[in-house]
Formats: structure tokens, sequence, C-alpha cells
């Protein structure tokens, strides 16, 4: 995706691709890549707050909590800490 | 049990571990993310072939502080995970047991007899309109993304606060062929006299004063816009940021005139740092408020011990200094933690430690003074609908509100426990400054005065399952010391 706010791979060597499955779609990514940054450059949609607004990652360092996500059944995962693996299953039903 | 934990794998606790092991203590170091270094030195994948830190210009002694951290064999690490609390070990009157998270391997219990805070800091968050939408990141964030995950933004960019992060950041960006159209301080452009006590800080830092100098010539080659006394006021967007807002200020941060709006699809934000330091609060430290370094910070004795015996800090939780002091204070936490479990410490090395404390000191009080932020003004940035609790949707205008209905509250942690500011999953991180300055305005008192929010075991939020396992067997450090037998996969 090349569309203004999105994000794009600036190193081509990335490690090997992997797929993971962010609500129901296939993002590519790649071993070593967080799922954050996965996301970010497949211009995935992020969590939305409880009111419907949309949010994405602050702060890339865990303490925000803006990225979590429900990653294979686990609640509230921070994605910008964890590294992509395939067939990961990425959720982001909204917050309660 | 481990002679000693550490939690973070930064300038400060990398360097404690190695000083710690040379003194015969059997060390465990646990950070969150993957590889050591830290938020400062965050190093690309090992999957990532043929990228490598590139420390900024000065800190040229990270790679080697890595590289030897990391083929240490004394030491014990677990990375990927978090510590979420500390409690005391009943069977064992001298030992600490730390309890780690992991998103997948669920809650561990390590002992050790001495515990050092090395947790490094964050950007500090500012509250205005819109900084909730997407687009919106802090420095550090952006920073670590495109060094660290090789990434870069997409559409035109706007960097804007008040710290000198910024412009590393806009250089990288830059070189990254991102089109950096501003970059936006709030302070003035630094006085003559200015300049002259950073000169008198100089020693040991020429190379990263004139880095900073080469990078405005980039900017200005590239023609970047650097404004000085200039504020973000507004990010507007529906779905994503779209246009930033941009007011004129007066010395003081206060907003002067009408904004300017600004076309833009990323908005970098590099206001400062917030000390990490609620691990500290949660195991009972004396804080104090300093807000040129960092506000909340760990009070300390000499050799770095807190006011809870057995537990150390270092780095930016005694007040965010840089990498430099970083690294020193864990030469010497390593140092007085051996010497607090027995070992012998020669004088000379105390004074070496000091020493190399001392020199950094200089120049970071410098940097604290021209940078410090303006915490009054910045809280004023937030409009009554502005979103101050970002995980609880906790206006400004709900904050005001009940301030107004409530005189005799005072404190922050009584507004968080009547208006929810603080509660979410952030714990209060994010919301902590902006509250604090809101509360100190209304009630005419300095911020340190309204207090902080407390912090609870656990520090950062777990699944209830994962809690089962506090009180499970504390594990131990194998014989020889370099393994607990347990694989960290």
């Amino acid at each position: 995706m090349t569309t203004d706010g999105s994000w794009r791979h600036t190193a081509p060597e990335r490690g090997d691709a992997v797929t993971i499955s962010v609500d129901g779609e296939p993002v590519r990514a790649c071993t070593g890549e967080t799922v954050a940054a996965a996301m970010l450059a497949a211009g995935a949609a992020f969590e939305r707050d409880r009111s419907g607004a949309p949010r994405a990652p602050l702060c890339n360092m865990g303490t925000c909590f803006e990225c979590a996500a429900t990653v294979d059944g686990r609640l509230l995962t921070r994605t910008c800490l964890i590294p992509a693996r395939e067939g990961m299953v990425i959720k982001t039903p909204g917050r309660l | 049990m481990f002679d000693l934990a550490i939690i973070g794998a930064g300038p400060a606790g990398m360097s404690a571990a190695l000083t710690a092991a040379d003194h015969g203590l059997t060390v465990v170091v646990i950070d969150e993310q993957q590889r050591a270094g830290g938020q400062i030195f965050r190093q690309p994948p090992e999957t990532f072939a043929g990228s490598v830190l590139h420390p900024t210009a000065g800190y040229g002694w990270a790679t080697e502080l890595i590289r030897r951290f990391e083929a240490d064999p004394r030491l014990t690490t677990e990375f990927g995970w978090s510590a979420i609390g500390v409690l005391h070990d009943d069977a064992e009157p001298d030992g600490l047991c730390v309890a780690i998270n992991h998103p997948e391997h669920g809650t561990r219990m390590i002992g050790a007899r001495r515990l050092l805070i090395a947790t490094g800091a964050y950007d500090l968050p500012v509250a205005f309109p819109g900084w909730t939408l997407p687009g919106v990141m802090t420095a550090g964030g952006v920073q670590t993304l495109v060094k660290a995950q090789k990434i870069a933004p997409v559409g035109d960019v706007v960097l804007a606060g008040a710290h000198p992060l910024l412009l590393l950041v806009a250089d990288l960006l830059i070189r990254d062929g991102v089109p950096v159209r501003e970059v936006a301080f709030a302070q003035s452009i630094p006085t003559p006299v200015d300049m002259l006590r950073a000169l008198g800080a100089v020693p040991g830092h020429l190379r990263m004063l004139t880095e900073t100098g080469a990078i405005l010539a980039r900017l200005v080659r590239k023609r970047v816009r650097v404004s000085s006394r200039t504020i973000v006021t507004a990010a507007r967007g529906t779905e994503h940021v779209s246009r930033i807002e941009l007011a004129r200020v007066d010395r003081r941060w206060k907003v002067t005139g009408a904004p300017r709006e600004v076309a833009a699809s990323h908005l970098v934000l590099g206001y400062g740092f917030s000390a990490s330091t609620e691990l500290a609060r949660q195991i009972g430290c004396e804080l104090v408020f300093d807000s040129p370094r960092g506000g909340w910070v760990v009070a300390h004795d000499e050799r770095l011990q807190t006011s809870v015996p057995g537990v150390f800090v270092a780095g930016e939780p005694t007040g965010v200094a840089g990498a430099d002091q970083s690294r020193a204070e864990g030469t010497l936490a390593g140092l007085g933690i051996a010497a607090s479990l027995g070992r012998a410490v020669p004088a000379a090395a105390f004074a070496e430690a000091e020493r190399g404390i001392h020199a950094s000191t200089r120049f970071s009080a410098v940097v604290q003074s021209i940078f410090e932020p303006v915490r009054g003004a910045l809280g004023d940035l937030a409009t009554r609908e502005t979103t101050v609790c970002r995980c609880e949707l906790v206006t400004r205008g709900e904050l005001d509100d009940f301030l107004e209905s409530s005189p005799f509250v005072s404190n922050v942690n009584a507004v968080k426990l009547s208006c929810r500011t603080g509660m979410g999953p952030c714990q209060g991180r994010y919301c902590e400054n902006s509250v604090g300055a809101i509360l100190a305005s209304a009630r005419e008192q300095t911020i340190g005065l309204g207090g902080r929010f407390s912090a609870h075991l656990p520090i950062k939020p777990v699944p209830v399952g994962d809690l089962r396992d506090l009180d499970a067997v504390t594990e131990q450090p194998a014989s020889d010391g370099s393994d607990t037998g347990r694989s960290a996969s």
C-alpha cells in the first residue's frame, strides 16, 4: 500500500515471508517483523475505541496499549511487542 | 535464587549486568523487547539480513556494550517477558520474587536477592485535540519503527514538540526519502547565553553536538521548515490525520494567535520523556517530582539504592539524563549491589563510576534546563472536548466539571477514583501528566503537590488466568549461574 498515511518497507531483506490473519484478511509479514509493523505496512486497521473512533499505535514500545488486539485468542496483546509468526490470528473486535 | 534481577536491557541494565557478573553475582535480565539495547539502541531483528544498529553519533560505545552483553555466557536473559510486579519472598527474609509474564507462556516467578529497576523512559504524552487519531505517533515510536522495523511513513510528515530528538527523527525520515514538511519547536532557538553554557558541557559530547548541527544543515538543504515558538494545537481528520494546526506561542508556550493549517498525514510528537517508574511505584519506592528530569523520578542514595532495601535504580527512572548517564549509573549500581551482597569492591572502582556520572551530568543538566517542558502550558492544549484519558475516554470537560464540583479534591489519585482517568490498560502512563497539569492549574498549586497515580501488580494488564501462577515455585539459577535450565523460546 502506498496511500498517504500508510507505511512502506525500506529494507528489502526482511526474513522469511509469513502470512498472518487480521480480522479474517491475510496480511503478509516476515519473521522478525512485529505484528504492529506488519499491520501498519499492510494498511490494516487497529482496534477501535469503544466510541468507535479509529486508533493506531502511538508509542511502539509497549506502554500505550493502543496497538493491543486479540492474538491467537489472548486478549489485550500488544502487537508492537510480538513477532509475526505463520498462521497467527489477529482480531480487533473493538474495546469493551 | 539469583543474586540480582535486572528489569530492562538498555544502557543501564546492560552495564549493571556486566559489572555485577564481574563481581561474581548471578544475574538475570528481563526485557519486553526481543533483543538487548533498550529503546535508544533498539536493534533490528536478527532475521533482517544486513540490518544492524547504527547508534547516533556520540554513542559509538553502544555497539560494543551490546556485543559484550549478548556474548556473555554468565548472564541469564529473558527477552519478550514483561515484569508485572515484585513480591517479597515469605520463605526468604532477604528475597524478592519478580513476576514476569509472556503473551504465550504465561507467568513465571523469579527469585532474587537484589532488584535493579532500569526501566527507561517513554515519550512525554501531551493531550490536545485529535491526538488519538491514527497518524499521530510519538518520536520514539516513529524512530523505532524506522530504525528497527525498517518501515517508513508514506505521505507528508510534520514533527512537533520541544525535544532535540525531533531533529534526529526528521533526519532519519529524510534519509528514507520521506517528505518532511516542518519541524516545529515550542521554544525559542537557544540564546547565546544558552550556547555558552552548553559549551561548558561539551567535552565528551562534541560529536553529538556536531551531528545536531549537521542535521540542521541537511534539513535546511532539503527545504524543511524549522520553526521555533510554534506548537501543535490540533490534528484533524476522520479515519486518519490529514491536517495539522500549528500556532505561535510566547516564551511560556502560551498560544498567542490563530493557528495556521498544514496538510500532513503523519504527526510526530516529541516533548521530552517521562521516566518509567510504575515498577518502583508498585514496590513502594519513594518518588520525587522533578520536572526537568522527567516528572516523577525514583529517590535513591549515593549508591542508587531506593527507599526499599535491596531495590536499586539506574538510568532514566532516576531522572531522564540520556544514555551516557544511564550507562554510568548502571555501572555504579552494579558495584553498589555487589558491595551490598558482601563482595569486595575497591573504593577506586566506586570513584571511577562516580566520575563517569559526573561527566555525563554536566551535559545532561544543560540539556534538561534548555528543554524542560512547560507543563502548565501543555496541559492547556486540551480543550473541553479533548480526550485526556485515551483508555477510558475521559475528556478535559469531565475533569474540569468534577474539579469544580469537588473543591476539596487536590490529589490525582482522588481524580482517578472519581473520573476513571488512569484506570484503563495503559494504567495512567498516558494521562497522568495531563491530569496533574490540569489539577495543578485548577487548584493553583504546583504539579508535584497533586501527587502521582499509584501502581499495583500487575503493572501491565494480563489475563486473569495468568495471575494463577503468582504462587508458582520460584525459579532458581542453575548451579553454574548461567541458565535457569528453562529456555525462553
